[in-house]
């Protein structure tokens, strides 16, 4: 089964459509019980005005005597309902008196037989204390349904029909039921104009919400504020804020990041760029030649520098990196022996001391960048013919890294800001950005491990350690 | 001209100082901040170059405390810091021009002489005096329509002198306004130049206060 997409439907129109339809169904349910009701009663009362009239005229046949023999004497028309009320009132089979509106023949079929009375549309039949034999039926009279009293005399001759048509009753329901209904259609859009109202009025911190989220700038992060927030909004606007400020977060870290790298970079370009220019508008050959490997030693040195930026910008994606058992005196051996040759030219003695395998877990081209950072920091600020020393111990379920040199060390004071990105000691004489040390402890951070700076006791120059936990 | 360049990155500084001079400044390299304010309290630079982060000493606090002492020379502020508030802070410090990294090294060597220029109260890029012309950015001098050749030391005494045009240059300022470190200074050097300057451009051009100085006159300006 495929779901076709839907236009989202609007809170105010679920809301508006909800509660007029509960209203409607309501008051739908209200009117057809108070048409229920007033029907009972008004055949009740009606009944009863019925067979007062029927007792009425049986009495008086029963005392006035025969003197007035006069057929289908008709009574006089005293109210405009008159017509939808008859009478016939039949003494021994004919008839003495009926209504104008009273047909000739007995208005119920088997009235001049009082004896055999047809039960099938008898509602009442009953005799009552005066000794009435008394039926009230439902007959179809000339097309109209009438609604039939008769009533028999206790001696048996005088017999009196009274009807009325079953069309007023149902007129004046209707009455009642138009009664209750007209103000129900009177009411019913006002009371939807004031749903409507009063919902857009309870909708309105939604509406401005969703107002100021669309017409934000795309990297605008302020926190957004919504007057008079209900308190079902809080969470909402709470959660929504909150990651506002995640993203804000993260987005001036970027920028920031973005910043200071463009500003590291500002500095060897200028020095390329100015090396290039004495190279072209040099005439001394020697002066050229110093100028362009000044050049090339800028190029070498703006690329370092976008590795490393490369390096830590992977590093701070916050990806965790892929770990696995590796040997950190195997890899330690690599990297020493990578940074030798460059060492030996400085008369720098780089001596590596790892006599066992030092499992951990790690991801290999980071614990190398750590490795050859470290090695290559301590290189880089000892002078020539220092004395640099790498160790790697196991030590109950840590494996310890130590880089030692003969350098001149560090203030208490920088070696607390070192591993701040960008921050290189000042007047060590060495190019560099301060990104190596960042790099450090951010891959002995996404490794469990941590880094220590201190004195060489031994060698009198500056000590890195790095406490990884062992792996196996 | 003898300019100051303070600058801690040592392939930057070493590109500058080789350019500079190409240009024909001569050129004192500090590469921290301390060494920066000491240079600029102790010798008369015509302009200095001054980088913003430097070590031991802060480029802009390097320009504040040069300022304070009562020092007027022309800075330029080479830095990598380009936002607005930085510019701001370092104009407002006393940095006569702000110069954001990479820079092209004619473009420097020009606002170098601008500043020098503006700071003597001369507005154009020629210097004129006595019917000699001098062309600081094509170092050219000529005398009459005639253009005269002169060596890098006779064109910067000479500049030197047009720049001062009207007051007294001392033998030691002179000195100090031509070499920079480490060039060897031989005790008659200025004499001979401006004696080579008396033999091109005729020998009233310079005058000499004895005790005191030499002195190019300036033009007297009709009211």
């Amino acid at each position: 089964m495929s779901v076709t997409p839907r236009a989202p439907r609007s809170l105010q129109g679920r809301l508006l459509a909800g509660l007029l339809g509960a209203v409607v169904l309501v008051w739908g349910i209200t009117a057809l019980i108070t048409w229920r009701d007033a029907r009972h009663e008004l055949d009740e009362l009606l009944d009863s005005h019925l067979a007062q009239a029927a007792a009425l005229l049986v009495a008086q046949q029963s005392h006035g005597g025969d003197e007035d023999d006069a057929p289908g004497l008709d009574a006089p028309q005293l109210h405009r309902y008159a017509p939808k009320v008859a009478f016939q009132v039949w003494h021994a089979g004919r008839l003495v008196l009926r209504s104008a509106n009273a047909p000739v023949d007995p208005m119920v079929g088997a009235a001049a037989s009082a004896t055999s009375r047809p039960k099938r549309h008898a509602d009442r039949d009953d005799t009552d204390q005066r000794g009435l034999n008394t039926d009230l039926r439902t007959v179809l009279i000339a097309g109209t349904d009438w609604r039939v009293f008769s009533a028999v005399g206790a001696e048996r001759d005088i017999q009196v029909f009274v009807g009325e048509q079953l069309q007023s009753r149902q007129a004046i329901l209707w009455a009642v039921l138009r009664s209750t209904l007209w103000p129900m259609a009177l009411a019913l859009p006002l009371l939807g104009g004031v749903i409507w109202w009063v919902v857009r009025l309870g909708t309105a911190p939604l509406r401005s919400l969703s107002h100021s989220l669309a017409h934000r700038e795309p990297l605008a992060l302020a926190p957004v504020a919504v007057v008079d927030p209900p308190s079902e909004m809080l969470p909402l606007l709470a959660a929504l804020n909150r990651l506002f400020e995640r993203i804000a977060a993260m987005v001036e870290a970027e920028r920031r990041f973005t910043a200071d790298a463009a500003h590291e970079l500002r500095t060897p370009i200028a020095a390329i760029r100015i090396q290039a220019q004495v190279a072209l508008a040099e005439t001394d050959e020697a002066e050229r030649h110093h100028a362009l490997r000044a050049t090339l030693a800028g190029c070498d040195r703006a690329a370092r520098l976008v590795d490393q930026l490369l390096t830590l910008s992977r590093l701070e994606s916050g990806t965790a990196p892929a770990v696995a058992p590796l040997d950190l005196a195997t890899l330690a051996q690599r990297v020493t022996a990578e940074l030798a040759p460059g060492a030996l030219q400085r008369q720098q003695a780089l001596s590596l001391d790892a006599p066992q395998p030092c499992i951990v877990a790690a991801n290999d081209p980071l614990a190398a960048v750590l490795l050859r950072n470290l090695i290559d920091n301590a290189l880089r600020y000892s002078p020539d013919g220092a004395v640099v020393q790498v160790t790697l111990r196991r030590q109950g379920d840590r494996v310890l890294l130590q880089v030692e040199d003969s350098g001149p060390g560090l203030a208490e004071a920088d070696r607390d800001r070192l591993g701040e990105r960008f921050f290189r000691v000042l007047g060590s004489g060495q190019t560099g950005s301060g990104l190596g040390w960042s790099i450090v402890r951010r891959i002995a951070a996404a490794h469990g491990a941590s880094v220590g700076v201190s004195r060489s006791a031994a060698l009198g120059g500056l000590a890195v350690t790095v406490d990884w936990p062992a792996a196996g | 001209m003898r300019i100051l360049l303070a600058e801690d990155d040592t392939l930057l500084g070493d590109g500058l100082r080789a350019g500079l001079r190409q240009h024909g400044f001569s050129v004192d390299w500090v590469r921290d901040g301390a060494a920066a304010a000491r240079e600029l309290r102790a010798q008369p630079y015509a302009a200095a170059v001054l980088d913003l982060g430097l070590p031991l000493m802060d480029g802009l606090d390097v320009l504040a405390a040069v300022r304070r002492a009562g020092i007027t020379l022309p800075v330029l502020v080479l830095t990598a810091r380009d936002a607005v508030p930085d510019r701001i802070r370092g104009l407002d410090l006393g940095a006569d021009d702000y110069v954001v990294k990479p820079v092209d090294l004619d473009e420097l060597a020009a606002r170098l002489r601008a500043l020098v220029r503006r700071a003597h109260g001369q507005p154009q890029e020629t210097l004129q005096a006595q019917g000699v012309t001098l062309d600081a950015a094509r170092r050219s001098v000529s005398q009459a329509g005639q253009a005269v050749l002169l060596s890098t030391r006779e064109f910067d005494l000479l500049q030197a002198l047009m720049l001062s045009a009207g007051r007294v240059l001392s033998r030691v300022q002179i000195e100090q306004q031509l070499y920079s470190w480490g060039q060897e200074v031989e005790s008659n050097a200025v004499e001979v130049h401006i004696h080579h300057l008396r033999k091109k451009l005729g020998a009233g051009l310079i005058q000499t206060v004895r005790g005191v100085g030499y002195l190019l006159a300036r033009d007297t300006v009709a009211p």
